[in-house]
């Protein structure tokens, strides 16, 4: 009873926070999808067909290929991600505070570039003709040529740098607060107890910021398997060398804007939900997220 | 003697005339009468930029709006994107389109896109006559003139005269003997070339002027794609020993490795098929190479059977179905495509083969005088304009981004082309069933 009395009273002193996101959340999140919807579910004339467009979504032939690309590349991301992120984060915490200032600054620094100007950037590093790093090309990627550094096998993971290296700097920060947030009593109290740097960040460290690693994994996960910019731009760059429907994102625009048809390329983003939503489900069930007695 | 005076005295007025309308053209825009007025948007790439702005600045009266965009190049899709946008909100449409991709106005010609304006009718007839038939009917769709070609991009031989006379090699006539040199080439001076097939169009270069028939339209919306036909594989015979023993390249004319690698005071191009648009523009221009090396020779053929050639772009310009504008939008395209002020000399304003018979008259002539060439271009360039093979038809969708990623990137990875014919096959039937093609291989 005191429980329901005090979330009844916290809803409307919430609402001042959440009304100035509304309207953007209705016109740019909710309808859309709506709309989208809508169009998965429909012909061209609007009539309803089931499942008709996912159906034919998946017959093209450049579906699953977009979607074997974009789960390595969502694999390679997320988990490099995890280890690099919280690693690093890990890591700064435990230094002097000017010296971890320096490296958060220096962290962030790419993500303060717009995704494709940061895409132009990697253009240039992954042309060994022109990259400073052009002896990692020669030596890790065996590549001569700007060709050799984007053959096809490599994309995923060439994709997976260039966005860890946009978005990782700022997760660092955010990973960086939220080791802030740990009461300094309860790490002094592990140090007394005998605990070292290490079982301190592992079994201290680690767990009390799990939700904050959850929600950045929801939060990658949507964006990875979303994926636009990076191919798109290196498409254009290579002279098609990279196919244009290289990301299910991509394909759903060629529908779209090439074929005309909004249907398919609806069907295909709704798939992408699906693939999102089911990921985010995952992941709050699993590391209880939203549990409130933690 | 009579009947010849009689004939001399029109023709020495037509040429009066022909002086005198270069003369104002020069001045005031050529062909176009500038009387007209209005307002247009015109979109174009980076190459006709110039020629938009003259346009602008040579008629006050039309108030023209430039937008330059990508052009389309390389496979792109930008312009279906945006009509496809413009067709949805029912407003937005540019007045005039230049596309880099000769396959556009297909498209744009019929439904859902339907952009492009019959042209027949509407710009002059007596100009229209200055195309060469295979340009109006590789622009004609559905029985409508929907575009007109700026430029004509038929294939040639180039070639290095200095450095073929430094080697002691003849200039080849056949693939055959071209093929043999390349071999020699490898064995002799290692490190030169005598052409790429690693440009997004190299299935152009190579398998149009041998005859495969890989883009055929044999019926409407019917598709002939057969990449194992003698034609395609004899060609990829031909090509596997150079590529391995690299005195073909795989990498395009238009990547920083190639003028690196080949170009500049010591370039290393000895031959090189491409099309008419190269000339002065890339060798002298991408690639650094320096006067007094380059020619352009006839196009090689198959052994002794008849000569053909290939075809690189020739992009169009292509006139909205919806402008309000319509007196003004066919001036500029006039003004544009026959103008001797665009059209008379090769350079920044016409850097390819104008289409317009009159106006390649003009230009070659003075393509032959320009002291970068070891040799005058011209003739060869001129002969090559009517062997294009008209067994390759354009189609909706664009055709080299699959040469790109089915074939170049294996290429590259080592793979030999004649094992990658079929997976090209594929690819270019699966993007002609997206499109909506039947596709027949016999």
């Amino acid at each position: 009873m005191e429980a329901t009395r005090t979330r009844g009273l916290r809803v409307p002193r919430g609402a001042p926070f959440v009304l100035p996101y509304l309207p953007f959340l209705i016109v740019f999140g909710i309808a859309p999808t709506i709309y989208a919807l809508d169009l998965a579910f429909t012909n061209a004339g609007g009539g309803w067909v089931g499942f008709h467009n996912f159906v034919r979504a998946y017959d093209d032939f450049r579906f699953v290929p977009a979607f074997k690309h974009i789960l390595i590349y969502t694999i390679v991301w997320l988990g490099a991600l995890m280890v690099f992120v919280v690693g690093l984060a890990l890591l700064l915490h435990g230094r002097a505070t000017r010296v971890s200032a320096t490296y958060r600054f220096l962290f962030y620094i790419p993500g303060a570039l717009a995704g494709a100007a940061a895409v132009v950037i990697w253009l240039f590093m992954l042309d060994p003709t022109v990259s400073p790093g052009s002896f990692l090309l020669r030596h890790v990627l065996g590549a001569s040529i700007f060709a050799q550094s984007i053959a096809p096998g490599n994309l995923p993971y060439i994709f997976a740098m260039i966005a860890f290296w946009t978005g990782a700097g700022g997760w660092i920060v955010v990973m960086y607060g939220a080791l802030n947030t740990i009461p300094p009593d309860l790490e002094e109290a592990a140090r007394i107890d005998g605990a070292g740097p290490f079982t301190i960040a592992f079994r201290l460290k680690l767990p009390l910021i799990r939700k904050w690693i959850a929600y950045m994994l929801i939060l990658s996960f949507a964006t990875g398997t979303q994926l636009f910019v990076e191919p798109e731009i290196v498409q254009h760059a290579s002279f098609g060398l990279v196919p244009d429907t290289w990301s299910p994102n991509q394909l759903a625009y060629q529908q779209a804007f090439r074929y005309a048809d909004f249907n398919v390329a609806a069907a295909i983003a709704v798939d992408l939900l699906l693939i999102g939503l089911l990921g985010a489900v995952l992941i709050v069930s699993r590391s209880g997220l939203f549990r409130a007695e933690d | 003697m009579k009947v010849k005076r009689w004939w001399l005295v029109p023709a020495s007025l037509v040429a009066l005339a022909a002086a005198v309308a270069a003369l104002v053209g020069a001045s005031t825009g050529g062909a176009s009468s500038g009387k007209v007025s209005g307002s247009i948007e015109v979109w174009v790439d980076a190459v006709r930029l110039p020629v938009a702005k003259l346009y602008a600045k040579t008629h006050p009266n039309v108030k023209v709006k430039i937008v330059t965009y990508d052009g389309d190049g390389n496979g792109a899709t930008t312009m279906q994107t945006k009509i496809q946008l413009w067709n949805r909100t029912g407003k937005g449409w540019p007045d005039v389109v230049f596309t880099e991709q000769a396959n556009d106005p297909v498209w744009m010609g019929q439904p859902p896109f339907d952009f492009a304006m019959n042209l027949k009718g509407v710009f002059p007839a007596s100009l229209l006559t200055g195309w060469p038939a295979p340009s109006l009917a590789q622009c004609t769709v559905n029985g409508r003139l929907v575009c007109l070609q700026d430029n004509l991009a038929q294939e040639v031989l180039y070639v290095n005269k200095k450095l073929m006379a430094q080697f002691g090699y003849q200039v080849p006539t056949t693939w055959q003997q071209w093929a043999a040199l390349g071999t020699k080439v490898a064995k002799e001076h290692p490190g030169y070339i005598i052409g790429t097939v690693g440009d997004s169009y190299g299935h152009w270069l190579y398998l149009w002027p041998d005859q495969c028939p890989i883009s055929q339209v044999v019926a409407p919306k019917t598709v002939r794609i057969n990449s194992a036909n003698a034609h395609c594989t004899r060609m990829a015979s031909l090509l596997d020993p150079l590529i391995a023993n690299k005195s073909v390249s795989t990498v395009t004319i238009f990547s920083p490795d190639f003028a690196k690698t080949y170009g500049g005071d010591d370039d290393k191009v000895l031959l090189m098929p491409g099309p008419t648009w190269y000339a002065k523009d890339i060798f002298g221009g991408t690639l650094k190479i320096p006067a007094g090396q380059m020619t352009a020779a006839m196009p090689l053929r198959w052994n002794n059977e008849p000569p053909v050639t290939g075809q690189v772009g020739g992009g169009p310009w292509v006139v909205s179905k919806h402008t309000k504008s319509v007196a003004a939008a066919i001036d500029f395209v006039k003004f544009a495509t026959t103008s001797l002020a665009v059209k008379s000399k090769p350079g920044a304003l016409s850097p390819g083969y104008p289409s317009y018979g009159p106006a390649a008259t003009v230009w070659l002539k003075n393509l032959n005088k320009d002291p970068y060439f070891a040799a005058p271009p011209g003739a060869a360039m001129k002969a090559a304009a009517g062997l294009v093979w008209k067994g390759w038809s354009m189609v909706t969708y664009p055709d080299q981004p699959i040469w790109s990623n089915s074939v170049v990137t294996q290429l590259i990875a080592g793979k030999s082309l004649s094992s990658l014919l079929p997976a090209l096959g594929k690819g270019l039937s699966n993007n002609a069933k997206a499109a909506g093609y039947r596709v027949v291989n016999k």
